[in-house]
Order: structure tokens, then sequence, then C-alpha cells
């Protein structure tokens, strides 16, 4: 017994080494234009922002350095070589300007590398042409590592979800890649739907109802779940309306509501962040995300200003 | 979602032995208990529940698939009217919703009108007209605008055929919008692919005097119409190849319409 009780003392590990293993199997993932974020797997990240507001921007944007490779055919693209999945619930995305971003992308690395080298504009348009299958070769790799669905409304998002495990397992026999990055455009896309149908009560008293509650609960302990299995990046987007009057967070104003003693509405709450904005999402997915951006736009360019839990 | 003893008599594997199992695990992500078991008729269960979840969602389609599909099927129509196709970028595209907004008696209408003119002389039209402002002369006179001088006989044949590419509803409220366009989906799930005359635009004018009686200041159902309605558009346009035009005139108690 006395050996045993020993056993539990001898470390397992100096604290360096440990750092060193974490940094190896889950690296910073330095995403532009959030690359000033140190991001890792494992990591639930909610763009909060008005519309049009360049969110689902940013969430492109990520997608392209994830499905690059590091370095192809001795040029260095500077992305990460894995797949990416987009969950697009606002049913808004545009796969030609999609496709339009990554060829930007692929001839800015190729022309980098090549004007590096110091031609002069004869060869450089030689070396465009000669770069030409290269590029839609490059191209089509990439894009086939983008993997897109739609979801019109609550139940098919719970669907793609629970699916989702498998699927990935799919991906990863047939194609060798791991996927790294979950995208999910517009996260509070059907929450009037939702919070609409909660009046309706199903047949079966065993069941749990359709509410928004539920729902939210539903696709975050999805979501958690596959992040054990499968460690990815979740980003989010989300939209808001700023500068609203009763602009307090949900889970604030239940904590005034029990003390009784203000205005649930008062704007001189003490809680460690002001949004500026009115929160909506339940508390199930509030507590869930790790890393708040918000996103807005100011007048001469677009503004990143960061609030980080 | 239907409950597993509904569905054993479409799908036999389902039988009790396996709703035992998964009711021991709570029904929820099949391909966790997967990896508990090794029996193979659970496992036959499992993967028959998980291909039923899989087909309560749309497909998931890769960047290559995409981009194809939206080559092939996702053409742009122009509107006919300069200024509106360069700002659209040659005009509206199929696959998308395209919202007019305007203060009353800012044109678009109009716009609808050109429109439908120019997309009915190859193609269907579907016209949901919520306060009578449809109106076949104007698109007579838009026709006539374009067609080179010939015999008058021969203006009526083309006036008439392009006419009867286009269909016109009254709708006076969101419960018949949706009725219509319920009935527009079944009939373009039997129609696609056959027939050489599709129907490929879908104008609602104006979309606003639908929903603004529906929405009140705090009303979640109001909202939730609201949503559904673009969702059911959307999922029309993208799915059927169809380019939707909304017309909205402004409405101040409106503060998000479709994201």
């Amino acid at each position: 017994m006395g050996s045993h009780a020993k056993a539990w003392l001898v470390e397992d590990e100096s604290a360096r080494e440990m750092l060193d293993r974490v940094l190896t199997e889950r690296p910073f993932l330095l995403l532009p234009p959030l690359h000033r974020v140190p991001l890792r797997v494992g990591n639930v990240v909610e763009l909060a922002g008005p519309s049009s507001s360049s969110k689902t921007h940013i969430l492109i944007q990520a997608a392209i350095t994830c499905i690059l490779p590091k370095l192809w055919k001795g040029v260095s693209y500077g992305g990460l070589g894995h797949s990416a999945m987009f969950i697009d619930l606002d049913c808004r995305f545009d796969v030609l300007r999609f496709s339009e971003l990554l060829n930007h992308r692929i001839m800015e690395a190729a022309n980098g590398s090549s004007s590096k080298v110091g031609c002069h504009q004869k060869d450089s348009e030689a070396q465009f042409a000669r770069m030409k299958p290269y590029n839609e070769e490059l191209f089509a790799l990439c894009m086939k590592r983008f993997l897109y669905i739609r979801c019109y409304d609550s139940s098919e998002f719970l669907a793609t979800l629970k699916t989702l495990h498998y699927r990935l397992q799919k991906e990863r026999e047939v194609h060798g890649v791991n996927v790294h990055l979950l995208l999910i455009d517009s996260i509070g896309a059907f929450h009037w739907v939702d919070r609409g149908s909660s009046s309706f009560p199903l047949e079966y008293d065993n069941r749990k109802s359709w509410h928004l509650q539920n729902v939210s609960e539903a696709a975050v302990q999805e979501i958690r779940r596959l992040l054990l299995v499968h460690p990815m990046l979740v980003m989010a987007t989300k939209a808001v309306v700023l500068g609203n009057k009763y602009s307090t967070n949900e889970l604030t104003w239940n904590y005034r509501k029990w003390s009784a003693v203000d205005n649930p509405y008062s704007r001189n709450i003490t809680s460690d962040q002001q949004l500026p904005y009115r929160e909506y999402m339940p508390a199930a997915w509030q507590s869930f995300v790790t890393h708040r951006i918000l996103v807005r736009a100011t007048e001469h360019a677009s503004k990143l200003s960061l609030l980080c839990r | 979602m239907a409950r597993l003893a509904n569905l054993e008599t479409e799908y036999p594997v389902l039988d009790s032995t396996v709703r035992n199992f998964c009711a021991s695990h709570g029904i929820f992500s099949a391909a966790f208990a997967e990896q508990n078991d090794s029996s193979e008729r659970l496992k036959e269960g499992i993967a028959q529940v998980l291909s039923i979840i899989d087909d309560m969602h749309q497909p998931w389609l890769n960047g290559m698939e995409l981009l194809e599909d939206a080559k092939r099927n996702k053409h742009v129509f122009p509107t006919g009217i300069q200024g509106i196709d360069l700002l659209l970028g040659d005009g509206i595209r199929v696959g998308q919703l395209t919202e007019l907004v305007g203060p009353s008696s800012s044109g678009k209408t109009q716009v609808c009108l050109r429109t439908a003119s120019n997309v009915a002389r190859n193609h269907m039209v579907l016209y949901l007209d919520t306060g009578n402002s449809f109106s076949p002369q104007c698109i007579a006179y838009f026709l006539g605008k374009t067609i080179s001088p010939s015999s008058a006989q021969a203006k009526n044949q083309f006036l008439q055929k392009v006419m009867s590419n286009i269909s016109c509803h009254s709708v006076f409220d969101i419960f018949a919008m949706f009725d219509v366009l319920h009935q527009l989906e079944s009939y373009l799930r039997c129609q696609d692919g056959r027939g050489c005359c599709q129907m490929r635009l879908l104008i609602v004018d104006s979309i606003s005097s639908l929903i603004s009686p529906v929405l009140g200041s705090s009303s979640t159902l109001g909202r939730a119409l609201m949503t559904s309605a673009g969702y059911l558009l959307k999922k029309l346009a993208h799915q059927h190849n169809l380019a939707v035009l909304v017309s909205f005139a402004r409405v101040s108690s409106v503060l998000v319409w479709l994201n």
C-alpha cells in the first residue's frame, strides 16, 4: 500500500515538458485577420456585430487560410493545410466570391515568391502562364478541402451536428485530412422561429419540447462532444443590433431580478463587461463561448475591437 | 423526428433489442454508442438510425461541387434597366434573394414589371401581387419597345407567348403567401429537369404589406413568420434555381428583415 501511495507522488512530466507537448499537439492557429488573437483548437470564438460588418468575410478568410497548404511545389502559401467545415445557417454564402478570394490568395503567394527572385516584366508574364496549371491544380485541391452545408431550420442543424462525428470519420478515412475548423454562419439565425414554436407542445410528455433553450443546449452538447474526439476551432457569427437602450446582458438581468433592488433595465450594472448590444443567445451558448469579438464598421474603415473573456 | 418504435415498420432492423439499447444510452448521437458495442445487429440498427438522421439534413458538398453548381445553374438575368444591372453586376442572380427597398412611389413596382417582362421572353415567371399593382399594359409596353418592327400579327403572337409565361397571383396576407409558396414548391419538385420552359423568376411585390400587419412590437410569432418566409424564399431560390425579387416599402417598425 505504501508503494502505491508513493506512486501518486511521482511526477508525470515537468512544466516545461508539458508546455512543449501542448504547443506541439495544439499549436496556436494564427488566422488573419485575427492573427493577434492566440487561438487554439478547442476554443469557441463568437464574432458579434451588426449586419454588413464583415463577419462572414472574416470566416471566409479564416477558411481560406485553413485550406491552403503551408508549402506546395516550392511556393510558401502560409496556410494550415487542413479541411474546414462551413455550416451555413444564414443561407447567404456566395461560392463565386469565395473562389475569387482563394484565387487571389494563390496568385498573391505565387507572385510574391517570383518577385523575390527579381525578374523582369516579360519573365514574370511567362512565369504566370507557366504557373497557371499549377494554380488550377492547387485551387481544385483547396476547394475539395472546403466542406459546406446549408440548414433551413433548427432540426436540420441538429441533425447535421448529430451526424457530424460519423462524417468526420469518413473524411479522415477517405481523404486522410483532418478538419481543424468549424465555421457556423449566424448561430442566432433560428432564434425567432424557435422562440415562436415553443408554444406548440409535442404529443408525448416524456420527450423534450422544442424550446429555444433546449435546442441551444442540444447544439452546445453535440459540439462539446465533438470537440472531445475531433479537436477543432469553432468560429460562429452572431448578428446583433448595436446601441439598443436595453443593453444589458441577459445573465446579469436575471441576477438583478433576484436581488430585487433596482430596476432591471438600469444601465449602472456592476458586471465586469458592459456589452453595447443586447445579448439574446441562451445561457448555454453564452457559457460555451471562450472568445467574443465585436466587429463593427466605422465611417472610414472596418474596425475590429476585441472583447475577450 | 419520429420515435424509433414508429420507424420499425419501415426499417425492420430497428427491433426491440436495438431500441432498448438506445434507450439505455439515451437516444442521441448513435455514433458514440458504436464504440461500446460489438454486436452485429446493434451495429446495423445504429447505422440505420444514422442514415435516417442523415436524410433529415441537406447533403454536404465540397467547394468544387458548389462551384460547378453555381456555374451550371446559377445564371444571371438582366433586369433591363441599365443602372440597376450595373450595380448588381449584370442583373439578378439565380439562387439569391434580391431585395428592393425604398419609400413608396419610388419605382419598385416598375422595376419588378420590367424584370418580369425581360425574363418572361424565355422563362416562366411567377408574380405575387399584394397590392393590385400588376399591370399587363405596362408589360406590353416594355415588350413593345424592344421588339423590332414587324407585322402586327407577329407582334401579337410574340406578346401572347410572353404574357402566357407570366402567372400572377394576388395574395393579401402572409398565410396565403405561404400557401402559394408551398404549392409552388411541390409543383417545382415534379417539374425540375423536365420541359424546356422552366420557372426562373419569382417576384413578390411588396412583401412589406404582408409582414407589417403580423409584426407587433413584442410579438415573437410575427418575427418567426417573417424569418420563416425568408428561409422558404431562400430555399426555393437555391434548390429550384429561381431568382427571387422582393420589394419592400420602408416601414419604421421593422428593425431586422432578412439579415
